[in-house]
């Protein structure tokens, strides 16, 4: 991803300028152990994005992609995920029923999805070959 | 760029009604989120509306206190977790991936799941209000130890606990597919310093969500938890820490409240006044200073609880001023020298500059220990939210609302009832708000549902609640338009306005795929304002040419 550690690394900076002007200003300072935690994680993901992915330093537009993209059109799938999610925590409050019920749709969908996936990657096999839909 | 769309479409046979449900296409998961986003408005309105019937006369007994409190709860939970916020949300999940040039959005099934979620926790809230009991009733921050199981017992605050918790994790999971296409679904040479200003808007906005809402989850995860014996939010520790947690989410939030509407009226600003918006990368830098600094503010919510360190928050509200400064400069700057044309959407997006100004220089005093010591829990701190979270959310809604309406649906609002909405709107929302100013500097106290009879508040709370009555004729007036406007339309074409962005560069409404045509060359954040200056200097060598001939 181009350019992605850069809005990580700087969000780090800030924090760390953010952090130094707490700890010289202020009689009652944010904890030195937590504040130094926090700008060091936000630094160690950013530095982790560039040694994997030495691109997300530098700028610039995306590079083209050299594969079909999949652009689902359709997903029974997903909003079956959303509803038993909902169904689930519904329940919880409402009615134990729900919660059981919520907890079945969701397995179910998730299982639907699995089976949309695999016909997506096929759909994409076929592109690359030139004999599916584009 | 090749597309390879998936066979669910084909194998499904979905259609009709059930079609737009299980759609991943992005415009149609922005329209149902903002259609349902629109529903709750309407919903939190009436509540709004109850209480300022409630409060138009001293001491009036229209609802119980019990009700009043659920009153207040639901209608600050309604319109942030389930109209600005997501409003937001959908106006980016529709508009980005058309701005920067994307066949669709990334992740696009879980964005659909995330849509069905927050849709529940809607739902879920709402249902408080056929619970014994009520629906939740502490407020939309449901401050622990207030909100604990002792102190609010009863259904309708645990739905109103599960309702936040599953509306706020779909939203995070609507934002991060968002940010997932600004990275990965960029056109050709769209460098992020060729974003148009409502993506960087939008994209900033999708950030602080991604940032800040899984805290909200986590707050109230533990207080279900705390409700139900677990004994966390205990003692003194234990009501800040829950303030930390919530604040954490709750000061961000009101820059994703924010955000995308600036990015509405700056796109609105630009179009109208036939100029590239003036400043674009100190906007940019001032967006993400704003981003950052929101993310560390969070306690000038809690100077009066005397367990934060208010200094260090007063400095970085304050802060605060200066990249908002800059984008008050850049919409001067771009209006300065501009062919001006004063539509609808341009005249709302003045209005929300002017507006949200009223809210954030009221917030100065506010971020100041020593003035919001005096002004904590009155209605002084109602009136500055309203004049941020309302004024300078609505107005930049309409202004997006009436800019890309042609867009969406092909036709044309009309502009004569677009007006009349306008002058309603600001004069219900000032008659509205600015009284609440004097009222709370005189010491009424906000979260109550009777007062006595005191010299002037009668007289000010009654010109409050005929205000709200405006605005709601106002918003009236908008569905009429829109009904009118789409029962007999009157084409618009696909670039209207003259607008600068490729969105523009598509037709009205735009096709399953976004671009049927090959997308014209992104040089700047204004690519379609680059061909027509390019058109125009070239007609112009002609024309010398011919001359000197």
């Amino acid at each position: 991803m181009r350019g992605g550690a850069i809005p990580i690394l700087a969000w780090g900076t800030i924090l760390l300028v953010l952090c130094i002007g707490n700890w010289v200003w202020n009689d009652k300072p944010v904890s030195g152990a937590a504040a130094t935690a926090a700008v060091v994680i936000v630094y160690a993901f950013g530095v982790a994005l560039w040694v994997a992915r030495p691109e997300s330093v530098r700028r610039g537009p995306p590079d083209s992609p050299g594969e079909p993209e999949a652009v689902p059109q359709v997903s029974v799938a997903a909003a079956a995920i959303g509803l038993s999610v909902g169904c689930a925590l519904f329940g919880l409050v409402w009615s134990e029923f729900l919660l059981y019920f919520g907890v079945g749709t969701l397995v179910a969908s998730l299982g639907r999805l699995a089976i949309e996936l695999r016909s997506e990657r096929a759909s994409r096999r076929r592109a690359l070959r030139g004999t599916g839909p584009r | 760029m090749s597309v390879a769309t998936a066979p669910t479409a084909q194998h499904t046979r979905i259609t009709g009604l059930l079609a737009a449900t299980v759609s991943t296409d992005h415009k149609r998961m922005g329209l149902t989120v903002g259609a349902c986003s629109l529903f709750f408005f309407l919903l939190g309105g009436v509540f709004a509306l109850l209480m300022r019937t409630q409060l138009a006369q001293p001491d009036m007994r229209l609802v119980s206190d019990n009700s009043y409190n659920q009153l207040f709860t639901m209608h600050g939970s309604t319109m942030i977790y389930l109209f600005v916020t997501p409003m937001a949300i959908a106006m980016a999940m529709y508009l980005i991936p058309l701005q920067i040039g994307a066949v669709g959005l990334s992740g696009a099934r879980l964005a659909l799941a995330g849509l069905w979620t927050w849709l529940c926790g809607g739902l879920v809230m709402q249902q408080g209000w056929f619970a014994s009991g009520g629906a939740g009733r502490d407020g939309w921050s449901s401050y622990a130890p207030l909100s604990n199981g002792t102190n609010t017992p009863g259904v309708g605050q645990d739905l109103w606990v599960i309702g936040v918790i599953l509306a706020a994790a779909g939203m995070t999971v609507m934002a991060a597919c968002v940010l997932a296409t600004v990275a990965r679904r960029r056109a050709p040479r769209m460098s992020l310093l060729r974003m148009p200003v409502f993506t960087w808007t939008g994209l900033v906005s999708v950030l602080m969500v991604v940032g800040a809402f899984p805290i909200l989850v986590l707050a109230l995860v533990l207080l279900y938890i705390d409700r139900h014996g677990g004994h966390i939010y205990t003692g003194f520790t234990g009501a800040i820490d829950y303030q930390d947690l919530f604040w954490f989410f709750g000061h961000p939030v009101v820059y994703v409240m924010f955000f995308p509407y600036l990015g509405a009226a700056a796109e609105a600003i630009a179009v109208c006044s036939h100029k590239r918006w003036f400043g674009y990368t100190a906007f940019v830098v001032s967006i993400m200073a704003f981003a950052a600094l929101s993310m560390s503010v969070w306690s000038h919510h809690m100077y009066v609880t005397g367990g934060v360190t208010n200094q260090y928050f007063a400095f970085t509200s304050t802060a605060l001023l200066v990249p908002a400064g800059i984008e008050y400069f850049d919409a001067v700057g771009t209006l300065v020298g501009g062919s001006i044309v004063l539509r609808t959407s341009m005249l709302f997006a003045l209005t929300f500059f002017i507006q949200f100004l009223i809210g954030g220089l009221s917030g100065i005093f506010v971020a100041s220990p020593v003035l919001d010591y005096q002004a904590y829990g009155t209605y002084i701190v109602v009136a500055h939210f309203h004049y941020t979270l309302f004024a300078g959310s609505i107005f930049g809604f309409f202004a997006g609302v009436y800019h890309w309406f042609p867009k969406i649906t092909g036709a044309f609002l009309r502009e004569s009832l677009g007006k009349l909405q306008l002058a309603l709107m600001v004069i219900g929302t000032n008659l509205t708000f600015f009284p609440m100013f004097f009222l709370g500097n005189d010491g009424m106290p906000r979260r109550i549902s009777r007062y006595p009879t005191h010299p002037g508040w009668g007289t000010l709370n009654l010109l409050e609640s005929i205000g709200a009555g405006i605005i709601a004729l106002g918003v009236l007036v908008f569905l009429i338009n829109i009904l009118v406007s789409l029962r007999r339309r009157v084409p618009a074409g696909d670039d209207p306005w003259l607008g600068h962005t490729l969105e523009w560069a598509t037709s009205s409404p735009p096709p399953p795929l976004n671009f049927e045509r090959p997308l014209p060359p992104i040089r700047s954040y204004a690519p379609l304002l680059d061909l027509r200056l390019e058109e125009l200097d070239r007609a112009r060598e002609r024309r010398e040419v011919t001359s000197s001939g």
